[in-house]
């Protein structure tokens, strides 16, 4: 009885203690990077380090707002990440539509053909992609970037939204069909709304990687005013002194819109995960 | 005449082809003209162009940068890759069970996958400043060391990128596996329970053969992004003047391309890389045929 109570205890207790370490881990870089977002520039070189700021300000914030091209790449960001989401949404759901509930010759193989472009990774994309960017004429264009993004993202959401609509069972539309509805009106009234989860993962996976995105914005974009958030503030860097403070309200204010659309959605994402994201 | 049956071929390939078009001009013919690229000798951005056959690749050949950048990246990606699925597995056998506050646990858990590169990076570079960051601070009080360290400099960077790297990506593991673990009957562990196992024999006998297809995919998955991992690696050596201790194989075709203007040699690289993938992929499965079919 004893001992079985005291190996409760122990199991308990191993689970919270790596509970607890895996908060910190995660937890402590982003409750630095808050602490020093909001400390004078004396405070933030200060030794010993103060984790909470003895005298917080807002400086750091003002000056990033109005000293830097902040405002002007976060703008481009939300719009093209807003964009490449819309644009991956709708390619993809039709897609997915097309691979789930039409019959033609060589749908399997377009399918595997797809699955397999997951492999390519950006850096052996991106520079051919450039040159070819390039000769079309629309290099320095968010517009290439939209495209990049949701090439890019396309053989995932793909797969995720065909495993989506797989489980939608083809009864409810037939049944919508025979009730004199369209097909157009079946997939917008019965199918769509069943594979909202599906969408949704689909959109928080393009929305994250356009905001993340270094590489493509890197190569693709020349002039600074259409410089996304990522570039923009990696720039930042560029001075012989690098303003910490400042930076670290940059990384915020960069990591906040990501965070909120994610926890919003976060269920959904690990569903979606669940549902056939790696399996399959 | 259009048939039903034809009719319902057209819209299918009508509703499919803008993904299709999408992937095939913007992913596969870029990776196919790399080739091509390859055999070139280009200048970056002008186009005046020389065919060259595999001239290319005999410099890369005698080219003692490629070979430094071939072991960098390796030891990179196997460090990096062997401690995100330890960690990512732990992680997930955790918060798997039920405990309070296990949703808060896991979003917070997830943090570092979500967030941008360079937020990761620029944390990183702070925490490790030599003589600014909390690392330093923490172990010179601690008496764990003398003198603050340098993680940015020459002997410690890639110590540095490879463990930062860890903490960005072992989530992926984790939101993985945990996702797998969640469709694991209860009544097998109660059985195992029954039969008076061990949480470790559970562990063994219980838990990995369940996960062991999905396992599977994900080592796979994960070696082939930590094998071609740009932005984060090009990040933390940037402006760290220590950069060249760990550029990879990712990072040296950038450079030949956008620092030297080299796109033929870029594109080589990109192709060797390409190359060293497939075979290992394809002996990768070989190895795990077993898997590969419940994965």
């Amino acid at each position: 009885m004893n001992r079985s109570r005291n190996r409760w205890f122990s199991t308990r207790g191993l689970l919270y203690g790596g509970a607890v370490l895996l908060v910190l881990q995660a937890a402590f870089p982003f409750f630095w990077m808050i602490s020093t977002s909001f400390k004078p520039p004396s405070e933030v070189f200060a030794q010993p380090p103060s984790f909470i700021p003895e005298d917080p300000t807002w400086d750091n914030f003002h000056r990033l707002f109005t000293a830097t091209g902040f405002l002007t790449y976060f703008w481009n960001s939300v719009i093209v990440s807003g964009l490449s989401v819309l644009l991956t949404m709708i390619v993809s759901a039709a897609g997915a539509y097309s691979l789930t509930r039409y019959r033609y010759i060589g749908r399997e193989k377009i399918a595997g053909l797809i699955l397999c472009t997951y492999m390519f990774a950006p850096i052996m994309v991106v520079i051919p992609f450039f040159i070819l960017v390039k000769k079309i004429g629309i290099e320095n264009t968010h517009f290439a970037l939209v495209l990049a993004f949701t090439s890019f993202c396309l053989p995932f959401t793909l797969w995720l939204m065909r495993a989506f609509f797989a489980t939608i069972p083809m009864e409810l539309e037939e049944a919508a069909l025979v009730d004199g509805a369209g097909r157009v009106r079946a997939l917008l009234y019965v199918v769509l709304p069943l594979a909202l989860p599906g969408i949704i993962a689909t959109s928080i996976f393009t929305f994250i990687l356009a905001w993340n995105d270094y590489i493509f914005t890197r190569i693709l974009i020349t002039s600074d005013e259409l410089k996304t958030l990522p570039v923009g503030v990696q720039d930042l860097f560029h001075s012989s002194l690098i303003d910490w403070g400042l930076i670290m309200a940059a990384g915020m204010m960069i990591t906040i819109p990501a965070l909120l659309f994610f926890l919003s959605v976060q269920r959904y994402l690990i569903r979606g995960w669940g549902a056939g994201g790696v399996k399959g | 005449m259009v048939g039903p049956k034809s009719r319902e071929q057209l819209v299918g390939l009508l509703t499919i082809a803008p993904a299709l078009f999408l992937i095939l001009a913007l992913t596969l013919y870029p990776v196919a003209y790399s080739i091509w690229l390859s055999l070139l000798e280009k200048h970056s951005f002008f186009p005046q162009e020389r065919f060259i056959g595999l001239e290319n690749f005999f410099y890369l050949w005698k080219d003692e940068e490629f070979w430094t950048s071939l072991w960098l990246g390796t030891v990179y990606s196997i460090w990096t890759i062997l401690f995100q699925i330890i960690l990512g597995v732990a992680a997930a056998l955790i918060l798997n069970e039920s405990f309070v506050g296990r949703g808060l646990v896991r979003a917070i858990t997830l943090f570092p996958y979500m967030v941008p590169t360079i937020v990761a990076v620029i944390l990183w570079k702070w925490l490790l400043n030599d003589t600014y960051g909390v690392v330093n601070y923490w172990m010179l009080a601690l008496g764990i060391v003398r003198d603050p360290i340098s993680w940015l400099g020459t002997d410690h960077i890639m110590l540095s990128v490879i463990v930062m790297s860890i903490w960005q990506f072992f989530p992926f593991v984790l939101l993985t596996i945990l996702a797998r673990l969640q469709t694991i009957p209860p009544e097998l562990y109660e059985a195992a329970k029954v039969d008076g196992a061990s949480a470790v024999r559970r562990f063994i006998h219980v838990t990995l053969p369940q996960i062991r297809g999905i396992l599977f995919v994900v080592i796979l998955l994960r070696s082939i992004w930590m094998f071609t991992k740009f932005d984060t690696v090009w990040l933390m050596g940037e402006g760290a003047g220590a950069g060249r201790f760990i550029r990879t194989l990712p990072v040296y075709a950038y450079m030949r391309t956008l620092t030297y203007y080299q796109a033929g040699l870029g594109a080589a690289l990109a192709v060797i890389m390409f190359a060293i993938l497939i075979v290992c992929t394809a002996i990768y499965f070989r190895m795990f045929r077993e898997e590969a079919d419940i994965g």
